[in-house]
C-alpha cells in the first residue's frame, strides 16, 4: 500500500512536470511595446523596446531594424551613460534573428544615455544617434536593503568562522606541527 | 571506525561533494550558455544541475543528520569523525554534525534565495546579471555548502579519502569563489577589485589547505588547475552540444573564451611553489608573508592572463600598482586567517568544543 502511494506520488510529480515543462521551457517571443526611429545616414533604423519606459536595473529587449534587412550590413553600437561609454558590434537578437538587438539587457544607471548607431552596407558608411533615451530611477526596494537581504548567508559564514576560531583558540595557541 | 559505519560515511560524504560538483558543473555551463546562446528560462539543462546540486547536497546533509539524531536517541555517541563535532539543534530534538549542519543550512538557503530570486526578477525581468543582489545569495549559500562539505571531509581527516575529500572540495570552492569576485568589480576605478577579490578567496583555501596539512595548499593548487582545465573543455562544448539539440543558434560575434574558467588563476599552482618555502617556516610571520607575496602575483599573473586570453594589451606596470599593493594587503590578510582556518579544520573531529 505505501509503496503504490509513493509510485503515485512520483508518477503525478513526473506527469506535472510533464505538462507544465514546456510552459516554463518555452522562450518568450520578443514582444515590442514602444518604437523610436533614427536615420543613420541613408538607413532608417526603428528602434523596438519590450517595455517602456526604460528604467535603471530593469532588463529588457531592445531591437534594432534597419531598412532592408541586417544582410550585407555590419554596425556599431556606441552607447554613452551617465559615467560610462562602450561599443559593441550590432548583433542578430538571439530570439528574433531578422534584426540587431540586445537581449534581456539592464541600463544601469538612470539619467539620459545616447545610442549611436555606425552603420556599413551597400549604401555605404551611415551614423545617427538616438538622444536622449532617458532612463528612470531603478524599480524595488533600496539596493542597501536588497544587499543586506542577500548577504545573510556571509554574515551567517562569517559568526560560524568566528565562534569556531573563539572555541579552538586555547587549543591552537600551542602551535601543533603539520603532518 | 567499523567497516559498516566508515561505508556509510564515506557514502553520505561522497554525495555531498557531488552535489557541489553538479552545481559547479551547472554554473560554469549557465554562464557559458548566456554569453554565448542567450535565450533563457527556469527549464534550461544547465539550471537544471544547479537546482539537482543543491537538492542532493541537501538531501545528503539531511540523512546525515536525521542517522546521527536516530542513533544519540537509541542511545549510541555519536563519533565525531562522521560529519564532525555534534551539535543540538531546537534543543537536542536533532543532533547535527556540523559540517552536515553547515552544509544543509547552506541548501536551504538556497531555496530560499530561490524565492527571493524569483521575486527579482519579477520586478526587473529576467537578466543574465550574475552580481545581482538575490544571485549573490544563491552564491553565497552554495559557497555554505561547500564550506560544510569542507568541515565534512575534514572531521574525516585520519582517513584518506577524508584529506582528499578535504583538498577537492577546497579546490572547488576555489573555482566556485572566483565568480563571486565579480560582484567586486565595480567597487573601485583605481584598483582591479575583481581581481583583489579574486586573489583573496583564492587563497584563503590556498592557505587552508597549507594550515590543514603540510603540503596542503599545493593539493588545493593541483585541484583548481584541474577544475579549471576540465570546464575550460566542458563549458563552451556543453553549450554548443545543448544550443545545437534544441535548434538555437549561437550569438554574433561571440569570443570563444570559456567565461568562467578564464576568471580563475592559471598560474596557482606556480604562486604555491613559490611561496612554499615561506610558509614552510616555523615562525609566526610565516603565513603572513606568504599570503602578501601570493596576493601580489596573483593579481600580476591574473592581469597578464586577461592579456593572452582575450587578446587585449597587458596594462602597464605603474597602472598595475595599486591592485597590487591591495592585492598584498588582503593577501596578508587571507594567509593568515587561511593558515588558521587550517589549524581549525583538524580540530573537526575534536572533543566538544570548548564552551559547549
Amino acid at each position: 500500500m505505501t509503496v503504490r502511494r509513493v509510485v503515485t506520488v512520483l508518477v503525478t510529480t513526473a506527469a506535472l512536470l510533464a505538462v507544465t515543462a514546456p510552459v516554463a521551457g518555452a522562450y518568450e517571443p520578443v514582444e515590442i511595446v514602444h518604437t523610436e526611429k533614427v536615420q543613420a545616414g541613408p538607413y532608417p533604423i526603428v528602434i523596438g523596446f519590450s517595455t517602456w519606459p526604460v528604467r535603471a536595473m530593469q532588463s529588457l529587449d531592445f531591437t534594432f531594424a534597419v531598412d532592408g534587412g541586417v544582410d550585407g550590413k555590419t554596425g556599431v553600437l556606441a552607447i554613452t551613460a551617465p559615467g560610462d561609454s562602450w561599443r559593441e558590434p550590432l548583433a542578430r537578437h538571439p530570439r528574433k534573428r531578422d534584426v540587431w538587438g540586445l537581449d534581456v539587457r539592464a541600463m544601469q544607471r538612470p539619467g539620459d544615455y545616447t545610442l549611436t548607431f555606425r552603420v556599413d552596407g551597400p549604401l555605404g558608411h551611415g551614423e545617427g544617434a538616438l538622444t536622449p533615451l532617458r532612463v528612470l530611477d531603478q524599480p524595488g526596494p533600496p539596493m542597501a536593503l536588497s544587499w543586506g537581504i542577500s548577504t545573510l548567508p556571509l554574515l551567517g559564514l562569517i559568526a560560524f568562522l568566528a565562534i569556531a576560531w573563539r572555541r579552538t583558540r586555547r587549543r591552537l595557541s600551542v602551535p601543533t606541527p603539520s603532518r | 571506525m567499523e567497516r559498516t559505519k566508515v561505508r556509510t560515511a564515506t557514502t553520505t560524504a561522497v554525495v555531498l561533494l557531488l552535489g557541489a560538483l553538479l552545481t559547479l558543473t551547472g554554473l560554469t555551463w549557465d554562464v557559458q550558455w548566456h554569453e554565448d546562446v542567450g535565450p533563457d528560462t527556469f527549464f534550461t539543462l544547465p539550471h537544471l544541475f544547479l537546482y539537482a546540486g543543491s537538492a542532493v547536497s541537501g538531501i545528503a546533509s539531511l540523512t546525515a543528520v536525521l542517522m546521527t539524531t536516530a542513533a544519540r536517541r537509541a542511545g549510541h555517541a555519536p563519533d565525531p569523525t562522521v560529519g564532525g563535532v555534534p551539535v543540538g539543534v531546537f534543543g537536542r530534538t536533532f543532533t547535527a554534525p556540523l559540517g552536515y549542519l553547515v552544509a544543509g543550512s547552506g541548501a536551504a538557503l538556497f531555496l530560499l534565495y530561490g524565492l527571493w530570486d524569483q521575486w527579482w526578477h519579477g520586478i526587473y525581468g529576467f537578466d543574465a546579471v550574475i552580481d545581482s543582489p538575490p544571485h549573490v545569495g544563491l552564491l553565497l549559500s552554495i559557497a555554505m555548502t561547500l564550506v560544510g562539505s569542507v568541515v565534512v571531509f575534514g572531521a574525516a581527516r585520519d582517513q584518506p579519502w577524508g584529506r582528499t575529500g578535504v583538498f577537492v572540495s577546497l579546490a572547488v570552492l576555489a573555482g566556485f569563489s572566483t565568480i563571486i569576485a565579480v560582484a567586486f568589480q565595480d567597487v573601485s576605478d583605481t584598483v582591479d577589485s575583481m581581481h583583489v577579490a579574486m586573489a583573496f578567496l583564492v587563497l584563503l583555501t590556498l592557505f587552508t589547505g597549507a594550515g590543514f596539512v603540510r603540503k596542503g595548499g599545493i593539493a588545493v593548487a593541483i585541484g583548481l588547475a584541474l577544475v579549471q582545465a576540465l570546464s575550460w573543455w566542458f563549458s563552451p562544448w556543453a553549450t554548443r552540444l545543448y544550443a545545437d539539440s534544441v535548434g538555437l543558434p549561437m550569438r554574433d560575434y561571440i569570443s570563444g573564451v570559456p567565461t568562467m574558467p578564464a576568471l580563475m588563476p592559471m598560474t596557482l599552482i606556480i604562486v604555491a611553489l613559490l611561496t612554499y618555502p615561506v610558509i614552510g617556516l616555523a615562525a609566526r610571520w610565516a603565513p603572513l608573508v606568504a599570503g602578501a607575496l601570493a596576493g601580489a602575483l596573483v593579481v600580476t599573473a591574473q592581469a597578464f592572463q586577461d592579456g593572452v586570453v582575450y587578446d587585449v594589451p597587458a596594462p602597464a606596470v605603474g597602472d598595475l600598482l595599486p591592485t597590487i599593493l591591495a592585492a598584498a594587503v588582503l593577501g596578508l590578510l587571507a594567509g593568515h586567517l587561511g593558515a588558521r582556518f587550517g589549524q581549525m579544520l583538524r580540530l573537526a573531529a575534536g572533543d566538544r568544543p570548548e564552551g559547549v
